[in-house]
This record gives C-alpha cells, structure tokens and sequence, in this order.
C-alpha cells in the first residue's frame, strides 16, 4: 500500500515542477480560435502552414505574451482580428509548453521552447503593456527567407537619369552585389532616385510547361526569360494600369533571367511573380507583392447593399466620412445619402453604389466603411442646428478631447437640436426628425428627377412656437446660378416651392418659422 | 531541485507496476478527484433524456447571426441579427420546425443586442442608440424608427457594444457599455451600465464594466450582467448591477465627472477583489465566478427560470450563454450579508454556434437560444444558429444547489439521495482558488487551498446533505466534486462538479 501514496505524491509534485502538459494548455485556451487540429476554427487564423509560429521563438513568445492586434496575413490570406494576451494568465513554464506543443505538432517540429526563453523575453518586454502589431513583429522577428527560382541573382547598379531604356552594355556600373536571397528589390542599389539596375540569375524551372510571369514597375523597365524580352514596361509612371502578363513555354532546368530597371524619381518599385504550370497563386520574386492591403479588400467578396425592386435601402453603421451615429439611404435612381445623427444633418451625398458590407460583416467589422460609389460630396461637418442652446441643459452632448488615448477627456456640451429618429413612407424612403427647445422639424428625403438628371426632392416643414435655422451646406462654395445654388464642386440645390435658402458666405442657410416649409430639389453635376 | 528530480525519475520508473493497484484503490474508494469533464460526452449522451434540443431552419439564403430574441404576442419570436435585420417567426413553437415562416421587419440597423416587445412595437437596443420600431401601417415591415435614447459615446470601434435588458419594472432599460476595444474609454460612459427611462433620459447606474456578453434580471428583479474575462477580469463572471456599486474595472472612471456620479473606486493592481472591495464599500464582487477554461471562457446571454417547473426544478436559478463552449451553464444565486454569491454548474451543450442571446418564454418553458462565431471561435461550428429547448419531464440527477453555511454548505439534489454514499465525506472534494485583481489581461489561478470535509449529514428527506468543512476562504471559489454520491437508484449525478464563489461566509 505503500505505493500508491508515493505516487500521489509523485503526481502531484510533477505538475507544479515543470512538466507542464502543453496540449492540455493549447485544449483549453488556444482550441477556441486554432482548433484542435491547428487548422483554425471558423475562419480564425490557422497554425498549420503558417510560417508565424516557425523560426524565431521569440515571435511566438511575444504574442502569447502581449496578444496581437491589426492587420496580419497567414498561411496567404488577411486577416483583422485581435489576438487576446496571456501573459498574465499563464506562467512562463505553461506557455514554454504550449508553444514546444505547437512546435512540434502544427509547424512541422519546430525546436521546443524553454522557460528560462520564455522568462528572458517577459523580462525584456516588461514595459510593453498593449498587444503587438504583425509588423513590429516581423522587424525584429523576420520569417527565414524562403529560396526563389532565382539561383545566383546579382544586381548591378548605374547611376543616371534617363527616361527610356539605356543601352547598358555602353554604361559603367556604379555596384555590382550578389543577392543571394534571391529576391529583386529597388532598395538594392542604395538609391531613391536617378539610377537604374540590371540584375542576372538562372531561373529554376522545376518541370516542363507553360509559365506566366507577372512584371510591373515604377518607373519602367524589360524582363528577359530564356534570352527573350518578354515583357517592357515604358515611360515614366507608376505601377497599375501598365502591369503586363505573359506566358512563356519553358523546359525544365536552368533557364537565363535579366531584369533591366531604371527608376527616374519619385516613388521605387518593382512587382515580379511567376506561374508555374501546377501554381494556382503567383510565386513572388521581388520585395512588393501584388496588392498587399488591396489583394486583401478583393479577396473579401463585395456584400452590395442597394435599393431593391424600387425600395430604397438603408445601412446603419459605421460609415466613412461621418460621424459614428450613421444612417444610409441609398435610393433607387442611384442617389445616396448619409445623415448624422449627432448633427442632425444629411453629411454626404454621392451617385453610384450604395454601400458594401463586407467591411462590417465578414470578421469583427473593424473600422469605417466608405461610401461604394462616387463622388461623394460632404454637404456639412458639425451640428447643423443653429439658435442657442437649450436653456434647460435638456438637450446635451459629450465633447471627447484626445491627447493621444490615454489623456481622452469629456465635457459636457448643451446643443440645440436633438435626433428624434424617422419614419419610413412606402418605398422606403425616410423622413427625419429634429426637436430641440421650442421648435421641431421633419427632414423628408425622395428620389427625384430634375430636368432629366437623377437627383433627390427634400422637404423640411417646421413645428412650435419658436423659428428654427438650419445650415444646408457649410464651408463649400455657394453660387447662385439662375435661381438655383450651386453647392462645391458638384451639387445644384434648387427652391421648388415654399420657403427659399440664402447664401451666407460659405453656407446656404434655411429660416422657417412655425408652420413654415421648403421643398428644395437637389441634382448632382 | 537536482536530488529532488532524480528521486521523482526513481518513483516514475516504478509507476507502471504501481499504476493498476492504484486505480483499483481509487475505483473502490470512488475517490472524488475524477478527472472526468463534467461536460464531456457522457454529460452529452444523457442530454437527450432531460432535454431536447432543436434546431430552428432560419430565412433561407440569410446570413442570420442572431444576436437578440424577442417574444411577440401569438407565439411568434423575433430575432434580430448582427447584421441588423430584424426577422419575425412563425411557427418556432411547433413539433414541426421545418414549416416555420419568417418575414423580415427591418433591414440593416447597427448590431442589436438587446430586443423586447412592449406596447405593439419592438424596442431594440443598437449599438449607437435604444430604439422603437413601429409598423404604422400594418404592412408587416417597420417604419417608424424612434430613438428613444442616444447619450452614450461611441467612436467607431468596433468592441464597443451595448447590449440592452428587458424593461424593469419602472419601465428603465439597463443599458451595458463595452469598453473601446476592450482596453480603453475612449468615448462617454464606455464602461458603464446606464438606464434609459421610457422617456429617454439617461440615468448613470454603475461604473466598473469590461465587456459584457449579456444581461437580465433574476425574479426579484435585481439586474445582472455576464462580463468576459480580460483587464482587471481574472476570470469571466456572472455580476450583480446594484445601482451606485463599481463592478471592478476602474478604465471607464473618467465619466463620472460628466454627471453628479460619485468619483469611483481607484483600486490597487495586483491585489485581490477581496482585499479590494473592502476599502472601497461601493465595490460589488462579481456574483459567481464562472473560472476561465473549467466552465467557460466567454459568458453571454441570460435567462432566469420563472417557469413554474416547466424548465425543469430550478426555480429562480439564472442561465447562462456560452460563447466560445456552445454550451448554456446553469447558477444558483443566495444573498449572504447583502451580497450576492452562488455556485454555477455545467448544464447543456452541443449547441451548434457560439451562443450570445438566450430568451426564456416564462409562460410555456421554452429557451429560445441564438448563436453566431463570427469574429470569436466556437466550439458548435456552423456560422450562426437558431434554436429552442424544451424540458422532457424527467428530473435529471442534480446538486439542484449549494449554500453557503457558517461552517460549510448545504447542496440540495435532485432526487433523494443514497444514504451510505451521500453520507461518505470521501465522497466529497472540495479545493478553493481566487485570481489576481490585476490591470493586465486575465490571471492564473492562485491562493489554492484544500479544505477537508469533516462530516456530512444527509437530510431525513434525503434531498439535503450538510458538509461541516474545515478551511473555508472567504472571497475564494470553493470547487466541489461530489463524484461518489449515488440517488437511491444508484444512479451517479448528471453533472459532478460546481464552484461556489464564497464572497461572503454567513453568520451561525
């Protein structure tokens, strides 16, 4: 009987000694997000075939440490999510045996982690209190570079200025270095402006068929497979709308490879990336890769939001442009609108698409999204309520004062005007309503034509005893053309009946008394 | 340590001939400390038996990331979406769910959380405003939108959530304000519980919030909300929002300057709540602890039983949404010396999403539960979900609850219990931990401690047993496994385990 009692005591002793069970810490805190398998759970960031948790330890330690936050791309796609920090829940052993188990399982046996690795790191990021950022990360801790198809890559460098291909073999090199990562970067010749490159390699093609490569460059340049100008990009300019795409038919083995580059001025850089006949994705042989943040925004597939059998549609969110109390109205003759709820105001007016949904509802729904369509014109900023404020206090607001996060501070502010919300007619379209101390006022919005252009009717009609004034449009350009006002660069309000606007130096100001109204036309230029 | 490793490498090598005796000592003694998961599979398979579980065909073709329910007259339910439509059912009472029909009331509002219908509208909680939402004209879709209130910050952030209560009974709705990301107050009266009264004024009710994931009332009517584990959080917890307290997390203090709300409390990092909440009266100790990664990791909805039975025996006990386990925890709340304090249990899982919103029908016994892990991983691993659980009939057996005793507890069950077992304190485990109350993200557990069961008396009715228990901690989670206690059918409870937060030791 002796036994069992030492054994319990064995039991127990171990666990707190530092034989911690790394899968049982990864089942209980990571499984929720990376799944049990390492793979990711529910379209969060996976472990296996990720390069994050591989290499440097330290990268691993710090997010289990501090958490990550923002943008970070894994295993070739984005993601904008918050990983939540576990420095203070979890001791250096337990973490040293998560990540030795997530080494070892899910990155393809990675060396274990030590405490005394994981203590050393929370002691030389002891002063850091908010989570990291993937490139902070990637600084200090860089992914080992992988190997390219470009064996024996050598950059030479000319200095000059010329605004079309030089014949190099005529010029003398200012550099010549060997670029053993095999990767084709602007940065490599030291300069910003004024110089132009020639780099030479033997590109490994690793079987038979057909290739595509994909050249593009600021400022302009020639690439050369197999002896052969391929692909040349002329003039000066930047990368876009010059980007070529070019098949070529190749063996396997080692094939000739020469890029000639010139950078003129301004900004530097060269996109390169080839298909090989089996590759669904293009393999990047330069520093810029195509897209980075904007291959991310396309590969989130569109969630249009638009007006539908003649119903006008709505979006409340958080909308660029605005404040956060938004609301959207994207009308069927393709006008749109943004109204302010802590302004009481229509802020943004533009033609096109409405909205997309992507931005608020794929992931968290981090940020702002912008208007989907064109030029958007910001009517006003600010309440647009004028008169004095409620005598009562009745009517407040909260002033944020930001002095760098931390010092945000709040004060009270009396306003003049209140949202009240609004009413839907038929077809979807709204009336919103304003109230403050003494007055109230209904803002209609309808889709109307003016002479043949798509554009909007709005209706404001005033209650109570007291007058009310609201500003239009503030800050823009008001000229008055032909009994009509022409608003910034490309808006025309129009008084169809009822009360008129004035100008007001940059303003057009509209005065109602009780009962009083004004329908206005609005049309786009 | 060097001596110490090799004697723990000599006892290790005789551990295989060691281990089988050992197991048949800890078999008949049914030693306590089973390493079995109270809700593991077995807890899984015995679900059906108590409980049934359906699942509710949602509009087809609609991403429906339910985030409120509502429960209109008719038999029909209201859900509203994280995408902010707002979608009425037909038909979620019946055997038959697959002939359920849905309209749409409304489109694209800002991430309800939070919806009741009160006076032939629906009153919806979004994340800049409270709102009503009328048909006027009867055409079946909304369109009047009043705002009722919109005094609380927001700046764009995308934690800053605000999930709204049922009317109380002066008509306020209880308002919890999430943190800017969870770390900051970057905007008014973030980390706040607000009331709006019905006519919209805003009344400052607490400071001290994180992030909440939840909130209702029990059948007193005293409000409670569910807040998630992370700064100055050790753990997730069920808490009580007694109007005037500090719930703990001092980020959003600043606001108390924009109204005449007393200065909160400036509590020290790196103590305990204990320690804490004595200096400062106002401070209110979350009611239950819910200890990270053993029942949870991320509390949502709730729902208190005031069915009459129809949920089952639970009479006024609180349930519990579970985010990232898919599961619903059940809790048992007492008031010792003015707080609240109780123990929680494991109850249902296999739900098929992440949980956030829960909505009990008090009249018919029905759980209408939602789910969605957009954003946050779940252990249920479709998109979004939409279900409804019925109690069976069949009394599982339970601890039904633990209270706290001047010298121990009493747990009530379920059933009678078996005499010789029930009245074995080798039956019985109980082990005791706090957290750090810290302005970092989480804690580990410590302070642990083992208390002994001296005695344990069981009732003549044999429902209550008395554990008299030398080592209670006031202000530490007290973790019973009651794994050896038999009913008189010989049967093993249902579920195992509870953890008693102890915030309080009452009187003799």
């Amino acid at each position: 009987m002796r036994f069992p009692a030492l054994l319990a005591l064995v039991a127990t002793t171990t666990v707190s000694f530092g034989a911690e069970d790394g899968a049982q810490v990864y089942n209980t805190l990571c499984v929720a997000c990376h799944g049990p398998d390492g793979k990711g759970l529910n379209g969060l960031p996976p472990l296996v075939g990720s390069d994050w948790p591989k290499g440097q330890a330290e990268r691993s330690i710090k997010i289990v440490l501090n958490g990550l936050t923002g943008p970070v791309e894994v295993a070739g796609k984005a993601y904008n999510i918050d990983m939540p920090p576990q420095g203070a829940v979890l001791n250096d052993e337990k973490i040293a045996a998560a990540l030795t188990y997530v080494r070892k399982t899910f990155a393809g046996n990675a060396g274990a982690v030590t405490p005394e690795l994981v203590k050393s790191v929370r002691a030389a990021t002891a002063a850091r209190t908010t989570p990291w950022t993937a490139a902070e990360l990637l600084k200090d801790h860089p992914f080992p570079a992988p190997k390219t198809a470009l064996l024996n890559l050598v950059g030479t460098m000319y200095k000059g200025e010329w605004k079309e291909l030089p014949d190099f073999s005529k010029l003398k090199p200012a550099q010549i270095e060997d670029e053993n990562t095999g990767i084709i970067s602007p940065a490599q010749s030291g300069l910003k402006d004024a110089f132009a490159m020639v780099w030479t390699a033997q590109f490994q093609a690793p079987e038979d068929g057909k290739y595509t490569f994909l050249f593009d460059c600021d400022d302009f340049g020639a690439l050369y497979v197999n002896g052969e100008r391929i692909a040349e990009i002329k003039g000066i300019g930047p990368v876009g709308d010059r980007r070529k795409e070019v098949p070529v038919l190749l063996k396997k083995g080692a094939v000739p490879f020469r890029l000639e580059y010139v950078e003129f001025a301004g900004q530097e850089v060269i996109i390169l990336g080839y298909k090989g006949p089996k590759d669904k994705d293009y393999k990047w042989l330069s520093d810029s890769k195509l897209g980075g943040a904007a291959k991310a925004a396309a590969k989130r597939a569109p969630i249009p939001v638009e007006a539908k059998d003649g119903y006008t549609a709505s979006y409340r969110n958080f909308i660029g442009g605005t404040t956060s109390r938004a609301i959207g109205f994207g009308f069927p003759n393709a006008t749109n609108l943004t109204y302010s709820a802590d302004n009481c105001a229509v802020e943004l007016l533009w033609t096109g698409k409405f909205m997309d949904g992507a931005q608020h509802w794929v992931d968290r729904g981090q940020g702002n999204a912008p208007p989907a369509g064109d030029g958007v014109v910001k009517v006003s900023d600010g309440m647009v309520v004028a008169g004095p404020s409620a005598p009562t206090g009745a009517i407040v607001s909260y002033q944020v004062n930001k002095d760098g996060g931390k010092g945000t501070s709040f004060k009270v502010v009396n306003e003049p005007a209140e949202f009240k919300g609004y009413q839907l007619d038929k077809n979807g379209n709204p009336t919103f309503k304003v109230a403050g101390e003494g007055f109230s006022f209904t803002d209609a919005w309808t889709p109307a034509d003016t002479r043949g252009s798509a554009g909007l009717a709005r209706k404001i009609v005033a209650a109570g005893d007291k007058p009310v004034t609201i500003v239009l449009s503030r800050g823009l350009t008001v000229q008055a053309n032909a009994g009509a006002f022409e608003v910034g660069p490309r808006l025309v309000v129009r008084s169809l009946s009822g009360v008129a606007p004035a100008a007001a130096g940059p303003d057009l100001v509209l005065t109602l008394k009780p009962g009083e109204s004004a329908v206005l036309g609005y049309s786009f230029r | 340590m060097k001596k110490f490793t090799l004697t723990l490498l000599a006892l290790l090598a005789l551990a295989p001939l060691a281990e089988a005796q050992a197991k048949k000592k800890a078999a008949d003694a049914k030693a306590p400390a089973s390493k079995k998961a109270a809700a593991g599979p077995e807890a899984l398979a015995l679900q059906d038996k108590y409980y049934e579980r359906v699942q509710i065909p949602t509009p087809p073709g609609e991403v429906v990331e339910v985030s409120s329910i509502a429960l209109l007259p008719g038999k029909k339910v209201a859900i509203a979406t994280r995408r902010g439509d707002v979608w009425v059912c037909e038909g979620a009472y019946e055997a038959d769910v697959s002939k359920v029909k849905w309209t749409k009331f409304a489109s694209n509002l800002h991430e309800p959380l939070g919806m009741f219908y009160k006076g032939g509208s629906l009153y919806l909680t979004q994340r800049p405003e409270h709102t009503r939402l009328t048909d006027t004209d009867g055409d079946g879709k909304a369109d009047a939108f009043d705002t009722i209130c919109a005094k609380w910050g927001i700046n764009g952030d995308y934690h800053e959530y605000a999930f709204g209560s049922e009317p109380d009974k002066d008509g306020n709705v209880w308002v919890v304000l999430c943190l800017t990301g969870s770390f900051h107050a970057y905007s008014p009266w973030r980390g706040w519980c607000v009331r709006i009264t019905p006519e919209g004024k805003m009344i400052p009710t607490t400071s001290g919030i994180r992030s909440p994931g939840g909130i209702g009332a029990n059948e007193k009517g005293d409000m409670f909300y569910t807040d998630n584990q992370g700064v100055w959080n050790g753990s997730s917890s069920l808490k009580w929002l007694r109007p005037g307290s500090f719930q703990g997390n001092p980020t959003g203090n600043k606001s108390s300057l924009l109204s005449n709300f007393p200065a909160p409390p400036e509590p020290q990092s790196g103590s305990r709540i204990l320690t804490e909440r004595l200096k400062f009266p106002e401070f209110v100790p979350p009611a239950v602890i819910l200890p990270h990664g053993r029942v949870g990791n991320s509390p949502s909805g709730i729902a208190c039983d005031m069915t009459k039975g129809k949920w089952g025996p639970w009479a006024n006990q609180m349930f519990v949404g579970e985010q990232t386990a898919s599961q619903v925890q059940r809790i048992n709340l007492e008031v010792v010396n003015g707080l609240y304090q109780g123990a929680v249990f494991h109850f249902l899982q296999g739900f098929e999403a992440g949980l956030v919103p829960v909505r009990m029908d008090q009249e018919d016994g029905t759980l209408f539960i939602g789910g969605t892990n957009r954003g946050w991983g779940s252990r249920g691993s479709q998109p979004f979900t939409f279900e409804r659980v019925r109690y069976k009939g069949t009394v599982p057996f339970e601890m039904h609850n633990i209270s706290a005793r001047a010298d121990g507890f009493e747990v009530t069950f379920t059933h009678p219990v078996d005499a010789a077992t029930a009245g074995d304190v080798a039956n019985y485990s109980l082990d005791t931990f706090t957290y750090i109350y810290q302005s970092a993200y989480g804690s580990p557990e410590v302070d642990q401690s083992k208390p002994t069961v001296k005695s344990a008396t069981v009732s003549a009715d044999g429902l209550k047993v008395r554990l008299v228990v030398d080592g209670l901690v006031r202000g530490h989670i007290h973790h019973l496994v009651a794994d050896g206690v038999r009913n008189k059918a010989g049967d093993a409870l249902w579920h195992n385990e509870g953890w008693y937060t102890l915030n309080e030791i009452p009187a003799k």
